[in-house]
């Protein structure tokens, strides 16, 4: 029991001091590896390999050269990358890093985009039309030409509830409102990053997020709403550019949360006032007399975005 | 086979202990930002700032005032905010104007123009005093050349409001709306909510809700937006809500004003501490 117990005492601490000696000098070497060896505590690992030792307060140590993360773990990636960088300020510095790929130049972005597809789940609401609300259900499909521009087409559906004022005005007022209803819509979009950044959560985990404006042409249905349900609605196909921003959160380097704001701007054509059984009585005569207006519908969209692949690469050294 | 069975698990505990002092170093216990500007902590923001209504039903409500909050932290402060305003018919009511008659007409339920547009309230003061708590910070580069600092904020208190309707009483002449008048009742009601008065003047207190953000441009100079809500009872349009063909309180509900606000925000003292 006793030698046992001994063995595994001396097992699990050489083990310790395998890793130790492989993480500090041991590890895979670098294209442009440095032609001095290791030395120090962990200096057993093979020469010829470069190395930095870094010394905290606590004489802990940082192997630089340590495994990249799990395709997918953004957290470990982001972990990783701000470790590396509180390690090169946390203590003096025994030798100056010996491979030009320890130089780190510029803080490399956490999630790349260029050459990757974004499906897009939207649900949006109307937020500046204070008769009808609008409730779309939605997605969008964006390809990345580059990190920062994108084109992408998506599609929604709507549904629409009435909001108080719709019925406050026929009652209060005795005006019957003339609205119109969306059905559906489709755009060919443009995207385009200018703005990316990174935030603390609770002083603890950071989080990178980007801001993105889009441009887009398309087109939509509306239809009329009755006044008086004898009379027949009719639709209208619709010409709508759109313009909008929004902020992309990154949780996973294959998903992402994104909200933002869209203004799709339209001509409607609306129901006309003076419908009677001899008066715009069928819908192809209210359609023909019908008032038209140009509309802004501005409308908030949140989705969660999935990356494709859902992985990805980086070609510069960071 | 009981001795092998110890051995095993301890072989597997100290396996694990020496794994877990690998995965570790000093920096596991250190802060996630070091030498972090304090943008906020112990400085007063006098913020003069412009707000507006999103989605009013009847008036916009536009107007300038002043912010001055407190930073008792990183991520906690006390604020008050006080705004003058004046009120912008929205396009509903710009459309239905031009169809109501000019005369007042007893005999039907429709307002005319002046007894609709007196009942319309106003809000010449909205105002609020808060707990603001500033959960994320960091930094954004924009166009890859402007690198600032930014902040999300939210907010939560009581709000004040002054609210402010003019129905004269050549307009609003019912003296008992929705009850029976004169010398032992005899007069009944007239059923009439267009001459009744709109009762939706006077000050309000509520609920205040409100989330923002803060950019930057200097070490005390910050761009501040915000989504305001202004929740208290009111009833914008003056006018009969629950159809007993009169006008009283029971008309008010609690409703959501929701406000867009800009401003800057001046940081003071104006030189910035850092964490160690």
């Amino acid at each position: 029991m006793v030698f046992l117990l001994g063995l595994a005492l001396v097992a699990g601490t050489a083990s310790a001091d395998d890793k130790k000696g492989g993480k500090k000098g041991g590890g895979a070497p670098p294209a442009g590896g440095g032609a001095q060896g290791g030395g120090g505590a962990g200096g057993a690992g093979g020469a010829g390999e470069p190395e930095i030792e870094i010394e905290g307060e606590g004489g802990g140590e940082i192997d630089m050269g340590a495994p990249e993360p799990g395709p997918g773990d953004l957290n470990a990636d982001l972990a990783a990358q701000d470790a590396q960088q509180n390690a090169v300020k946390a203590g003096p510095i025994k030798r100056t890093p010996l491979s030009w790929k320890d130089i780190l130049v510029v803080v490399r972005k956490p999630f790349l985009k260029a050459r990757r597809t974004e499906l897009l789940p939207l649900f949006g609401t109307t937020m500046n039309d204070n008769m009808v609300r609008h409730y779309t259900l939605g997605g969008e499909l964006s390809y990345y030409l580059t990190d920062v521009l994108a084109i992408g087409v998506e599609g929604q559906y709507y549904i629409h509830s009435f909001r108080e004022p719709f019925d406050l005005v026929a009652r209060q007022a005795r005006r019957l409102p003339t609205v119109n209803q969306y059905n559906w819509s489709a755009a060919l979009n443009f995207h385009y990053v200018p703005v990316y950044g990174k935030f603390a959560v609770l002083d603890k985990k950071l989080v990178t997020w980007e801001v993105y404006f889009t441009a887009g042409i398309g087109a939509g249905q509306s239809e009329v709403v009755p006044r008086d349900t004898k009379f027949p609605g009719f639709t209208n196909l619709l010409i709508m550019p759109n313009v909008g921003a929004s902020m992309r959160f990154f949780l996973a380097k294959w998903l992402t949360v994104s909200l933002g704001i869209r203004d799709y701007i339209f001509y409607d054509k609306f129901e006309p006032t003076d419908r009677s059984p001899t008066m715009n009585a069928t819908a192809d005569q209210a359609k023909d007399n019908s008032t038209g207006s140009l509309i802004n519908n501005v409308m908030f969209q949140v989705g969660i975005s999935f990356w494709l692949p859902t992985s990805f690469e980086y070609t510069t050294f960071r | 086979m009981k001795n092998i069975l110890l051995a095993t698990i301890a072989v597997l505990g100290v396996t694990s202990a020496a794994y877990a002092e690998r995965r570790l170093n000093n920096l596991s216990k250190d802060v996630a930002v070091r030498h972090r500007r304090l943008l906020v902590k112990n400085r007063f923001e006098l913020t003069p700032l412009f707000e507006s209504t999103i989605n009013a039903d009847f008036r916009h409500i536009v107007g300038g005032g002043l912010k001055l909050e407190y930073h008792l932290g990183d991520m906690l402060s006390i604020g008050i905010l006080g705004v003058g305003s004046t009120a912008i018919d929205t396009g509903l009511v710009k459309k239905i104007k031009p169809t109501l008659e000019t005369s007042t007409d007893n005999a039907t339920r429709e307002p005319s123009l002046a007894e609709f547009n007196a009942h319309l309230n106003s809000m010449p003061l909205p105002g609020a005093a808060y707990v603001s708590l500033t959960p994320w910070y960091g930094k954004l580069a924009a166009f890859s050349q402007a690198f600032v600092a930014f902040d999300f904020y939210f907010q939560a208190g009581l709000s004040y409001a002054q609210l402010k309707s003019d129905c004269p009483t050549t307009i609003c002449s019912d003296p008992a709306p929705g009850m029976s008048s004169g010398p032992g009742g005899m007069n009944p009601p007239d059923n009439n909510p267009n001459n009744d008065a709109p009762l939706n003047d006077g000050s309000r207190l509520g609920l205040y809700l409100g989330a923002g953000i803060h950019v930057f441009l200097s070490d005390f100079i910050a761009l501040d937006l915000t989504i305001r809500d202004y929740a208290f009872s009111d009833n914008p349009s003056g006018a009969d809500f629950n159809a007993n063909l009169a006008v009283t309180s029971d008309d008010s509900r609690f409703l959501h004003h929701l406000f867009f606000g800009v401003g800057v925000s001046i940081m003071f003292p104006t030189t910035v501490k850092r964490t160690p």
